[in-house]
């Protein structure tokens, strides 16, 4: 697989820093015991980066992601996506954030059963109010680009895992958002799945130059991610090992 | 249709098996409240017209104060003028004049010598203008034995007829039937001892006891020649087209005749015992149909908060993903309205099936029921707004708040958490 030529043209905008985390650690409460999740992690990720955070269970893999998402709110330390504090939004603009600037591909696929293809797609846009045009333009734009143009129509349980999960893909990226959280995304699919779906996700990381953030256990994701960071009971280790293939 | 609309239009159907439930619930409900309403307006429609057709008039006109303190001497004057302008009035359909006194009546012992008079019983003596009242009430029908006084005001060759209709239960006391005479002892307005012998023509059953047990019948001119009340009476009864229009009617009737020194009131006003009573049986029904709500939201309650659970997963990836929770909270609310409007349509074609079979058939009283002095053998149902309205009010609030409860819970789905497990 040739990704020099894209990540040559990542590099060029690569000295923008997408999201830095400053000393960040969470600390929960189970039954009344503390539990340091994650322990004080400096991190920063650049735009067009396409990186796997691994770790055992337990490590605090989906916890940082949480964090860095502002879907949890860190005990101490911060977060900064493109030079603002997310620490400091209110609920509404944290909310507002995730829509404009965060794309999310979870494990379990998560479309909304009711809505098609293309609706699902669509979600997004229709939050931040694009207009229909625009809209349906972008909806065949990202489905031919995930293979899926056919299957605009159907409702995802008429598809197999790997379908929706291309669908997820979509959904993550038809707004343009300037970082893509994928937890664990292939956690659920046979290696060949996963295999096709990681290099439909690296062509589109090259060709769009988003940024692509991976918490996963597969050897997969492991051997496409650009660079790997091994997260240890709530610390960030092997943060300088970069990888190209 | 918007996102949200959208979102929970189809939400609606992902769990028929749970939709239909909550739907039959909410149609339960309502056909209920519905039924309730309609039996409570058709019995009490019914009982009101009853008791007002009988014998009071839905609206009565009296010299100010006379229903308070009611005297020979409180009367109407040039009562006929005033009887025509309210029969003007739209929305009258019939007036009736009548005056009220007391008397001691004395019967003859059927064995006794001549001029032996072993009976006797102090009574109310009404006089009636027979004509008038077959116009205006159904009282010609409650004469079971005999038939009705024949003379009217109008009939001044006939002046002193010397009729007398009997209360059935006075007629016991005084040991009488139709065809029998008796004296009648009182004392007239100008001061006169009053007395006179009259033939029973009749006997009347009111369907209330102490009333016939109290009450006799004279024609209003034998009345008037009696108590020396030539040209006066003492009551005004009103009929009106419909029930609705009482307070309407007796404001009207009140602007023309309150500079007359008269006093107008509606049957709410002069037969207060029976309104209050009435009242007392509205607020329980109240509370039954608080109760049929309260069932019907429990169960409401009860399937939005399984679905709010089950979906916890769905809220957090709605969060996660940029959805206000205003936004999720208004998809819920809108599922359970939406199901709210269906179960008012089915239960309107139920409940309008339900209430024109009981309005048409109604149900018999047995024993019968006694009620404000009268007693009613039958009860039947009526079709009105207020049995589609109320219910329907009452679901879509019932909806709406039941399912806020829910829709807030989900809208503070922590999305971390509810993503965590697959």
């Amino acid at each position: 697989m040739n990704t020099n030529s894209a990540n040559t043209d990542c590099a060029n905008v690569n000295t923008n820093n997408v999201i830095v985390t400053r000393g960040l650690k969470k600390t929960y409460h189970d039954n009344g015991i503390p539990v340091e999740a994650v322990r004080g992690i400096d991190f920063t990720l650049t735009k067009g980066e396409f990186t796997a955070i691994i770790g055992p269970s337990g490590s605090g893999k989906t916890t940082f992601l949480n964090l860095m998402a502002g879907l949890d709110s860190p005990t101490d330390g911060e977060v900064e996506l493109s030079g603002k504090l997310i620490s400091s939004m209110s609920g509404k603009e944290l909310s507002n954030y995730r829509r404009d600037h965060i794309g999310f591909i979870f494990q379990a696929y998560n479309l909304f059963p009711v809505l098609t293809v293309e609706e699902n797609i669509e979600y997004i846009m229709l939050l931040q109010g694009i207009h229909k045009k625009e809209r349906h333009e972008r909806v065949m734009k990202i489905l031919q680009q995930v293979e899926m143009e056919d299957y605009a129509h159907r409702l995802p349980s008429k598809l197999s895992g790997g379908q929706q999960q291309r669908v997820a893909v979509a959904r993550a990226m038809v707004s343009r958002p300037k970082l893509i959280i994928a937890d664990e995304p292939t956690a659920n699919l046979d290696s060949r799945t996963s295999g096709d779906l990681l290099d439909m996700m690296k062509k589109l990381n090259e060709e769009t130059c988003m940024t692509f953030l991976f918490s996963t256990h597969d050897e997969i994701v492991m051997k496409r991610a650009r660079k790997v960071v091994t997260i240890r009971d709530g610390l960030l280790y092997n943060t300088d090992k970069s990888r190209e293939e | 249709m918007g996102l949200i609309s959208k979102l929970a239009w189809r939400n609606i159907f992902r769990q028929k098996r749970r939709t239909i439930l909550t739907i039959l619930t909410m149609t339960g409900g309502f056909v209920l409240s519905s039924l309730a309403i309609g039996w409570m307006e058709g019995s009490y429609g019914g009982m009101i017209l009853f008791f007002t057709n009988h014998r009071t008039g839905q609206i009565q006109v009296h010299k100010d104060g006379y229903l308070d303190d009611p005297s020979i001497y409180d009367i109407i004057d040039d009562y006929e003028s005033i009887g025509d302008q309210i029969e003007a009035i739209e929305d009258v359909r019939a007036w009736v004049p009548r005056i009220y006194t007391g008397a001691l009546i004395a019967s003859r012992a059927q064995d006794a010598p001549s001029g032996i008079y072993a009976n006797s019983a102090a009574a109310s003596v009404i006089g009636i203008d027979p004509a008038m009242e077959q116009n205006a009430t159904d009282f010609s029908e409650q004469i079971t034995d005999g038939r009705m006084l024949t003379a009217s005001a109008a009939d001044t060759s006939l002046r002193a007829t010397g009729q007398i209709l009997l209360g059935k239960e006075l007629a016991i006391t005084l040991n009488v039937a139709a065809g029998d005479s008796l004296i009648l002892f009182s004392q007239a307005a100008d001061g006169s001892g009053a007395d006179r012998r009259y033939i029973v023509t009749g006997i009347v059953s009111t369907g209330n006891t102490e009333l016939d047990r109290t009450t006799c019948y004279l024609t209003l001119a034998d009345a008037q020649l009696l108590f020396a009340l030539e040209g006066k009476v003492h009551e005004l009864a009103v009929m009106t087209t419909s029930l609705g229009d009482v307070e309407k009617v007796t404001a009207e009737i009140s602007a023309m005749t309150d500079s007359l020194g008269l006093s107008t009131a509606s049957w709410k006003v002069f037969a207060k015992e029976f309104y209050n009573g009435m009242q007392a049986d509205e607020a329980s029904l109240k509370i039954m149909l608080a109760i049929i709500i309260a069932v019907a939201a429990l169960g409401v309650l009860n399937t939005i908060l399984m679905m709010v659970l089950e979906r916890r997963r769905e809220f957090g990836v709605m969060k996660a993903i940029g959805t206000q929770p205003k936004s999720i909270v208004k998809m819920i609310v809108l599922e359970a309205n939406v199901m709210g409007l269906v179960s008012i349509v089915l239960g309107s074609i139920l409940s309008t099936i339900g209430l024109l079979i009981l309005s048409k058939h109604g149900m018999i009283l047995d024993p019968p029921l006694d009620y404000g002095g009268f007693t009613f053998r039958e009860m039947v149902a009526s079709v009105t707004p207020g049995c589609y309205w109320i219910p329907a009010v009452c679901i879509m609030i019932t909806a709406s708040i039941v399912s806020l409860i829910p829709a807030v819970k989900a809208a503070h789905t922590d999305a971390a958490k509810s993503m965590r497990k697959v």
